[in-house]
C-alpha cells in the first residue's frame, strides 16, 4: 500500500471501496493498530500508533473483523463477558447485559455461539465491537452474507454510531450500502484513489445533469437553449437532460424554456449510480 | 497482567467442552502408570519369583538404599520403592507435557485457524498477557492431569505393593519431582510448543517439537537411573528447578519476540 492519507472525524462515516487486494483490510488492520506501516503514520487523537503504544491505543478502537471471530464452544455471554474483562470494563456484566439487549440477543445469551446463524454470529461480533463504547469503529465487510433484514438493521445501527459522534470507517463491496450511510467514499486500488463524498464525486466524474419532461417533444426548444448557451443538451422524446455548470443553473434553465413556450411536466435532478463513480474511477490510468 | 485471568478462565471453559483433547494425555498417563506395575509387581507375580532373588537391581538397591527413608523396608519393598519412585519421572514427564501440550499446539493455530485470533489482537491485550494465558491454559489441566496420575499411582502403590513402599512416593524428592519440576518442565515443553504454535501452521507440528524437546531429556533421564548412571537427589532436582525457572523466562521473551502480529495475521492462511 501507499500514499494513503485521510482524517477520519467524529460523527463521520467513511466508506472505504476497492477491489479485491486493494488494501481495505490492511488498511483497518493498521488504523486498529493490529499491523504499523512501513513508512508513514497513524494519528488517533493525536497520539501516533506505534508498537509501545498500540495496546493502549486499541482501548478506544472496535474492531469488527471479516469473519465474526467467536470462541465456538463459548456460550453468547461467555464470548461478550471474556471481552468485556479484556477491555477491563468496570461492571463487565451489565455491559454484556446492556449489548445483549441493544442488539436483541438477551434470549440467545446461554447459546453455544457455534450453533448460531451467520447473521445471528454477526450481530455477536458487532456487540462485542461496541461494548468498551469505542469512539473510533472499523467495520471491515459488516453486511457480507447476511440476509436483507440484519443488513437492514446494521445499517441502521451504524447511522446510530455516527448520531452517537463516533467516527466510522466502513470497507464493503456493497455500493447501495454506502450510498446510503456514508458521509464520504475513498476509494482505494493499493493508494488512494479518491476521497470525497458521493455527490462531489459524481460532479467531478459526470459532472450535474437535470432531467426536464416536457409536455410535447423537446426538440425543437434545442436551438433556443443553444442559443442561450446551453449546449449541453440531450434528447430522447419529450424529455430533455441537460448538463449544469456555473453558467447553466436549474433556475436559468426552466426559464430559457419557459420563454421557448415548452409546458414543463417536471424537472428531476439526474444522479449517477455510485457503481458508475466507482467503475470510472477504477477505469482511470493510474 | 489484568488481562490474564479472563483470558485463561476462557481456555478453561473451551476445553471443558472438548474433553476428548485430553483423551491422549489419559491413555499416557495410564501407561505410564501401569509399566512400573508390570515389571515390580504383576511379572513376579505371575513368574512366581521375588525380585529380591534376583541379583538384577543390586546396585541400583543398594544405592537406593543409602536413603534414610529406604532403609526400614524389606528387601522386596526397597526393590519395588525403587521402581515406582525413579518411575515417577517418566509419569510426571510424560502425564504432564502431553497432557500441556495436546492444548498449547493448538493454542495459537487454533485461534488463528477458527479466524479468533484477529478480534482478540484488536484488544488491548499484550502479546505478553496473550501468550502468558495460552500457557497457563494450557499448563494447568496438565498439572491437574499429572496430581489426578499421582494420586491414583500413590494410591495403587499402597494397595499392590509390600508395606509402607507408598511412603517412599512422598519423600521430598518425590514430592519436589511433582510439584516443582513437573510444573517447570511443562511450562517450558508449552513455551516451546507456543513458540511454534506462532510460527508453524499445523499443531502437530508444534505439538510434536515442544515434545521432542521435554520428553526425550525425561526418557534419558528415566533410562540413566534405571542403569545406576544417575541418582536424583533433592537438591539435584531443585537446582534443575532453578535452571528451568531461567530457561522459562529466558524462553518467555524469546516466545513474545517470536510472535510477530503482522505475520500471523497476513500470512497465514
Amino acid at each position: 500500500m501507499d500514499d494513503v492519507s485521510f482524517e477520519l472525524s467524529p460523527g463521520e462515516i467513511v466508506a472505504l471501496l476497492g477491489p479485491n487486494g486493494a488494501g481495505k483490510t490492511t488498511t483497518l488492520r493498521m488504523l486498529g493498530g493490529l499491523i504499523h506501516p512501513t513508512s508513514g503514520s497513524v494519528l488517533l487523537d493525536q497520539q501516533i500508533v506505534t508498537a509501545a503504544t498500540a495496546s493502549r491505543l486499541r482501548a478506544s478502537i472496535g474492531f469488527l473483523t471479516e469473519a465474526p471471530g467467536l470462541w465456538e464452544r463459548l456460550t453468547v455471554r461467555q464470548n461478550l463477558d471474556v471481552y468485556a474483562r479484556l477491555h477491563a470494563i468496570a461492571t463487565p456484566r451489565l455491559a454484556v447485559d446492556r449489548m445483549l439487549d441493544l442488539f436483541g440477543i438477551s434470549d440467545r445469551a446461554r447459546d453455544v455461539a457455534g450453533e448460531l446463524s451467520k447473521g445471528l454470529k454477526q450481530r455477536v461480533a458487532l456487540a462485542r465491537t461496541l461494548l468498551h463504547d469505542p469512539s473510533i469503529v472499523l467495520l471491515d465487510e459488516p453486511t457480507a452474507g447476511l440476509d436483507p433484514q440484519s443488513a437492514h438493521d446494521l445499517r441502521d445501527l451504524v447511522l446510530r454510531m455516527r448520531d452517537e459522534r463516533r467516527a466510522v470507517l466502513l470497507s464493503t463491496h456493497n455500493l447501495d450500502e454506502v450510498d446510503r450511510v456514508a458521509d464520504r467514499v475513498a476509494v482505494l486500488r493499493t493508494r488512494l484513489v479518491a476521497l470525497d463524498t458521493p455527490t462531489a464525486l459524481r460532479t467531478r466524474l459526470f459532472g450535474r445533469r437535470v432531467r426536464v419532461e416536457l409536455a410535447r417533444d423537446a426538440a425543437s426548444h434545442v436551438s433556443f437553449l443553444s442559443a442561450g448557451g446551453i449546449n449541453d443538451v440531450k434528447v430522447h422524446g419529450a424529455v430533455i437532460s441537460v448538463g449544469l455548470n456555473e453558467h447553466v443553473t436549474i433556475a436559468g434553465l426552466v426559464r430559457r424554456l419557459i420563454e421557448s413556450g415548452a409546458a414543463i411536466h417536471a424537472v428531476i435532478p439526474e444522479e449517477r449510480s455510485l457503481e458508475d463513480v466507482y467503475l470510472r474511477l477504477l477505469e482511470e490510468p493510474e | 497482567m489484568k488481562r490474564i485471568p479472563p483470558l485463561v478462565a476462557k481456555e478453561l471453559t473451551e476445553l471443558r467442552r472438548s474433553p476428548s483433547i485430553f483423551l491422549p494425555a489419559l491413555l499416557t498417563g495410564a501407561a505410564a502408570i501401569l509399566y512400573p506395575f508390570v515389571i515390580a509387581i504383576i511379572v513376579p507375580y505371575f513368574a512366581g519369583e521375588r525380585l529380591s532373588n534376583s541379583g538384577d537391581f543390586e546396585l541400583a538397591t543398594q544405592m537406593f538404599r543409602s536413603q534414610p527413608e529406604a532403609r526400614r523396608l524389606t528387601a522386596e519393598g526397597a526393590i519395588q520403592a525403587y521402581i515406582f519412585e525413579y518411575a515417577l519421572v517418566l509419569m510426571v514427564g510424560l502425564t504432564t507435557v502431553t497432557g500441556s501440550m495436546a492444548v498449547a499446539a493448538h493454542s495459537v493455530i487454533g485461534e488463528k485457524q477458527a479466524r479468533t485470533l484477529e478480534p482478540l489482537l484488536a484488544t488491548p491485550v499484550t502479546t505478553f498477557e496473550l501468550l502468558t494465558a495460552k500457557v497457563l491454559g494450557a499448563a494447568l489441566p496438565g498439572i491437574a492431569l499429572m496430581v489426578a496420575c499421582f494420586t491414583v499411582y500413590v494410591g495403587a502403590v499402597a494397595i499392590f505393593a509390600e508395606r509402607g513402599v507408598w511412603l517412599m512416593m512422598l519423600t521430598a524428592r518425590s514430592l519436589a519431582l511433582v510439584l516443582i519440576m513437573g510444573p517447570l518442565a511443562a511450562l517450558l515443553g508449552l513455551q516451546l510448543a507456543v513458540c511454534a504454535s506462532s510460527r508453524v501452521n499445523d499443531p502437530r507440528s508444534a505439538q510434536q517439537l515442544g515434545a521432542l524437546i521435554i520428553v526425550l531429556p525425561m526418557a534419558a533421564l528415566q533410562i540413566a537411573q534405571f542403569i545406576g548412571g544417575v541418582v536424583l537427589t533433592t537438591s539435584m532436582i531443585l537446582a534443575l528447578a532453578l535452571l528451568l525457572c531461567a530457561a522459562n523466562a529466558v524462553l518467555m521473551s524469546v516466545a513474545i519476540r517470536l510472535f510477530d502480529r503482522e505475520s500471523i495475521l497476513t500470512r497465514w492462511k
